[in-house]
């Protein structure tokens, strides 16, 4: 038996893998572990399927025919893992002497810790500022992490089960099956709904989470904003129902702003003014003489009226009432008043609450949102208006709120007092994340590099994760502009499959994977991306073949822990057999080839600074490794956990435990209630950095590189594309959806997987209204065809149902898969990606993150139009 | 004497297959042949619509409809409440199949590898699950769930139970009203699927609304 942390999605719960004459013949939860409390999924229990699928990758293979592209016969031929290993170090030295930016680094985010040494530290080692997260793509939340970010110094956030009593969810899953800390919220969410717990699921379909939901809501797609700033213009107007103080001493609120949508800042030390009631006054925000100040009024600062924000923002959202809402989607205006009335009451703003003595706000409601909310055009205003009811009501990290994944608080391992971190504020008072698996911080603003230096241009705006701009149409035009000097060289990518979930698979292929000279990819299986643009495939380990560092830190990034109170943990990956056939684990190929391109002392100090962010401490490992040292991972892995936790706890402690556990604290947990640190209700500074931005587009003769419009302090609805489509021949609205029953494409080869998928009657089909079906002819396992006013079609079964609005089709993400070296996932289920653009019609102008709704026409199969 | 049963509380449950798959891994189950699984009934007109997974395993009943039409005896009422099938007097007649009212009963002509659909192993794990199936249930005759007798023998739960994320199932003894099965059903009015069969089931299920 061998206890180590799952790896089929980004949940990470222990398990134990019992391995009998070396072969692996079953796997459980671990009960005594808080990442699962012993329970497990079915993505976890077909792992089995998964290390011993004869459609593994066992041996390096070239590509032998010189042609790429999607449905081409790559033509693999098997070769050595020396022939490999001086073919990448040869073509990597090439880029290394040419220019290092022309290597593209892409990595997969269901495996952070291991993307972080695999690919970011090797990156950094490399001195390519060129990364985007290839795996996730497309479903990655631009919008919602930056939000998260900015207002919990976490990826997302998540109802604090234990004492939350009324979850709005907005097209959200937490805690039915799917994502972050998958079962221990599964666990608490099926706690929460036994105790009482009312959740109100505003979705286009009826989700897994709308189906056990005591409301469900169903709204149209990318409208959620729209919804949200009724009802936080309903709290503020109407029901009066905000939290003053919570306004403010925890939010900008009382901070005053200009007539130019800046703040008023003090001459002396340069912080933001608020107006002090009880002295008449101007006063720095800061100053221990504000004992309260206006959340409302005008103000003169030396001759200029200014306003306090929060006086700003109430005035902005009165032109969102519930009956405009209504119009835009779909909701009815008196839902939208009875649930707005119901939010603010439950939020039972003043009272409080004593838990392990500490005497804390209560505020049991929480507004949820994550990926379902942020795949529109306004992706980041959309995830801000949600989360901006939370910060109304006061009810952000207090018991019975919207709590921070993570959280973003450890106040060290009481072994050692290691393994520390919390949040802080920046000069302006505004909350600062010091714990966050990126270099760029989503606050405060990073300054834009002048000209970018990335191809996808990220590093000239201010927040975004990634962006697909180096997929455009116009992406070269874009790089002459900006003098951006070298082009896509090397490409090296970790466990993606980007040709499935990037975006249009056509334009990426393009404008993107063809312009490279070289593409090396480690994974698991052949995919699509291997078959149409990989030059050389690398046999990875699985994640049952290798180890991790850790999969539960940094707690606030893609992976995290169960929600409340409970216990911390730090678990390990660790290999349960060794890779079978020629299999590498990824971080051995990189830690060689950092040595044989002479990279090891700038591996070994990016792996100094992204553990010490990470993780927090000041680890350094020169200090601890031998110079003549080559470099092995376990040992890494030993120092970091050695440092972290004391000399008794190295590597061998953790093989023998799997992993270490200690009790959470209040004050970590319910951080802000201790932490001086606010958020804004008014994003002054995303003008000064919409600005900067702007100012370097427009130097290079790109003005209209976004519509900058969006870059703004205030929430608003923008709608999407499909939207303000005029043709009425396109008259669905088609959105995808992720299934619990996969992470991303990867679990579609599975076959114990794919048949409970095929037992299922939503994750293979086009769900269709049954009304619409009946005014299309289009009858139950029909064959039908989805075309966008591009022409791009996509074919599938429908499954008719009264669970969807009659205006949408519902697609689970990720199917459709027509790969060789897939042959369980080939032809199963709908392949949504073909419907959809890269382009800057699609792009949120804020985040970068990309629009992924699309309207089409539906017609039979055979040409039977009927649309 | 005990008589194992079973709780299902769809107030938790997710539809997420966990038990599907977790008996796979136990039972060895090759494709489909599936001894837990879950269904989705849909009812009502949109918006107005309610969907209700619905985890389906053996109900182990009192009064097994199965038991009645096996003409080898191959079908047995066990003393603890569960309903067995001999493989070695099983002739694969699938009569029972036929009889169950809740559609448990699965036959598998052969053992067939789940990437090839060979009856030759693809790998090592599969060579031990084709093993393991041909020990515990045989080819060519019926089989389904034993509320995981080889489990339950060493005091564990059965493994759909154990996996469960949402802890929607408990199991225990239904002859003893202080067990929380007894309890559960009690409090929360546990209802038996289709009871007009007059199968008196062992598996319960507590509403969801």
């Amino acid at each position: 038996m061998v206890t180590t942390s799952c790896g089929m999605c980004y949940g990470t719960c222990t398990v134990n893998v019992r391995v009998e004459d070396g072969v692996v013949v079953g796997i459980e939860g671990v009960p005594d572990s808080p990442q699962g409390y012993g329970n497990i999924c079915a993505k976890g229990l077909s792992s089995l399927m998964m290390l011993y699928d004869p459609s593994r990758l066992n041996y390096p293979l070239l590509r032998t025919n010189p042609e790429k592209g999607i449905g081409v016969d790559p033509g693999w031929k098997r070769i050595s893992w020396n022939e490999a290993m001086d073919l990448l170090t040869s073509k990597l030295g090439e880029c290394l002497k040419k220019d290092p930016r022309g290597l593209y680094t892409v990595g997969s985010p269901t495996f952070p810790a291991e993307r972080a040494f695999n690919v970011l530290c090797f990156r950094k080692a490399f001195g390519t500022p060129n990364y985007y997260t290839g795996g996730g793509g497309l479903h990655c939340g631009n919008g919602a992490h930056m939000i998260g970010g900015i207002y919990h110094a976490s990826w997302s956030v998540i109802p604090d089960f234990k004492y939350c009593n009324m979850a709005i969810y907005w097209g959200c899953s937490k805690g039915h099956g799917a994502g972050h800390a998958a079962n221990v919220a599964a666990k608490q969410a099926a706690d929460a709904k036994a105790r009482g717990m009312r959740l109100i699921v505003f979705d286009p379909f009826l989700s897994t989470q709308a189906s056990t939901a005591e409301e469900w809501v169903p709204i149209k797609a990318g409208t959620d904003a729209a919804a949200a700033l009724a009802m936080a213009n309903l709290l503020l107007s109407e029901y009066s129902a905000y939290d003053k103080e919570y306004i403010k001493w925890k939010t900008n609120g009382p901070y005053l702003v200009a007539p130019d949508g800046l703040y008023r800042r003090d001459k002396k030390s340069g912080v933001p003014l608020v107006w002090n009631i009880i002295d008449k006054k101007v006063e720095p925000f800061n100053s221990e003489n504000v004992k309260d100040c206006a959340l409302e009024g005008e103000f003169d600062v030396d001759g200029t009226k200014c306003t306090p924000s929060f006086q700003l923002l109430r005035n902005h959202l009165k032109k969102y009432t519930p009956e405009h809402a209504s119009e835009i989607c779909g909701v009815s205006a008196s839902t939208l008043r009875r649930i707005a009335k119901d939010f603010g009451e439950e939020a039972r703003i003043g009272s409080t609450i004593s838990i392990d003595g500490k005497t804390l706000p209560y505020r049991p409601v929480a507004s949820i949102y994550f990926r379902g909310s942020q795949g529109h055009y306004n992706q980041a205003w959309d995830c801000m208006s949600l989360v901006l009811l939370n910060h109304l009501v006061g009810s952000a990290d207090v018991p019975g709120g919207a709590l921070a994944f993570g959280p973003p608080v450890h106040l060290g391992y009481p072994g050692t007092g290691r393994l520390k971190y919390s949040v802080e504020p920046d000069k302006d008072g505004l909350l600062v994340a010091k714990n966050w698996p990126y270099a760029h911080l989503p606050y405060p603003p990073p300054e834009p590099k002048d000209p970018p230096e990335r191809l996808d241009l990220q590093d000239m705006f201010y927040i975004p994760t990634y962006t697909t701009i180096m997929a455009w149409d116009n992406n070269e035009e874009l790089w002459q502009k900006f003098k951006i000097p070298y082009r896509p060289d090397v490409m090296i990518s970790f466990a993606t499959n980007q040709i499935m979930s990037v975006g249009n698979p056509k334009t990426l292929m393009k404008n993107f994977l063809q312009k490279f000279g070289f593409i090396a990819s480690f994974n698991i299986y052949s995919t699509e991306f291997e078959e149409s643009a990989a030059d050389l495939v690398l046999p990875d380990a699985c994640y049952l073949e290798r180890y991790s560092s850790a999969t539960t830190f940094p707690t606030v990034g893609v992976s995290c822990h169960g929600t409340g109170l409970g216990e911390w943990i730090w678990a390990i990956r660790q290999p349960v057999i060794k890779p079978m056939y020629e299999r590498r684990p990824m971080i051995d190929v990189i830690l060689e080839l950092s040595e044989r391109l002479g990279l090891r002392d700038r591996y070994i100090e990016a792996a100094r600074e992204w553990v010490n962010r990470a993780y927090g401490g000041d680890l350094d490992f020169k200090k601890v490794l031998d110079p003549k040292e080559k470099l092995n991972f376990e040992r890494m892995l030993d120092i970091i956990m050695k440092d972290r936790f004391g000399p008794d706890k190295g590597l061998d402690y953790f093989k023998e435990h799997g992993y270490l556990k200690w009790d959470k604290r209040v004050e970590e947990v319910y951080w802000r209630a201790f932490n001086d640190v606010r958020v804004p209700v008014y994003l002054e500074w995303i003008i000064r950095a919409g600005r900067k931005s702007r100012a370097i587009a427009e130097k290079y003769g790109v003005p209209d590189l976004v519509d900058w419009s969006a870059h703004n302090a205030l929430p608003e609805w923008r709608p999407c594309p499909t939207h303000t489509e005029k043709n009425p021949e396109y008259d669905l609205e088609a959105f995808y959806w992720r299934s619990a029953l996969h992470t991303y494409s990867m679990t579609m080869q599975n076959p114990w997987l794919n048949e409970v998928s095929q037992n299922d009657p939503y994750t293979y089909t086009i769900q269709l209204n049954t009304e619409t079906a009946n005014r299309k002819g289009v009858k139950e396992g029909d064959l039908v065809w989805l075309e966008n006013s591009k022409g791009s079609k996509a074919k599938g079964r429908v499954h008719i149902t009264d669970g969807i609005r009659p205006d949408h089709v519902a697609i689970a993400a990720n199917a459709g898969h027509w790969s060789k070296g897939m042959p369980i996932a080939k032809d199963k289920g709908v392949f949504f990606n073909e419907l959809i653009e890269i382009d800057k019609e699609h792009t949120c102008p804020v985040s970068l993150g990309q629009d992924i709704c699309v309207k089409v026409k539906l017609y039979k199969d055979g040409g039977d139009r009927s649309g | 004497m005990v008589r194992w049963g079973m709780v299902i509380d769809l107030k938790r449950c997710t539809g997420c297959h966990s038990c599907s798959v977790a008996c796979k891994v136990e039972h060895h189950t090759p494709p489909g042949v599936f001894w837990a699984k879950v269904v989705r009934i849909e009812s009502g007109k949109y918006p107005t619509v309610i969907r209700q997974a619905v985890p389906l395993l053996c109900m182990h009943c009192r009064e097994p409809e199965c038991e009645k039409v096996c003409p080898t005896g191959a079908t047995k009422k066990q003393p603890d409440g569960r309903v067995t099938v001999d493989s070695d007097e099983c002739v694969g007649c699938r009569y029972c199949a036929v009889a169950c009212p809740y559609g448990a009963r699965c036959f598998a002509p052969d053992w067939k590898d789940y990437f090839t659909g060979d009856k030759k192993p693809s790998s090592p794990y599969a060579e031990y699950s084709k093993k393991k199936w041909l020990e515990e249930s045989d080819k060519g005759v019926v089989s389904k769930c034993d509320f995981c007798e080889e489990r339950v023998e060493q005091g564990k739960q059965p493994a759909c139970v154990n996996a469960c994320p949402c802890e929607a199932r408990t199991f225990g003894d239904l002859d003893d009203p202080e067990s929380e099965v007894s309890q559960l059903i009690k409090k929360r009015r546990g209802m038996q699927l289709h009871p007009e069969y007059g199968t008196d089931a062992s598996v319960y299920y507590l509403p969801a609304r």
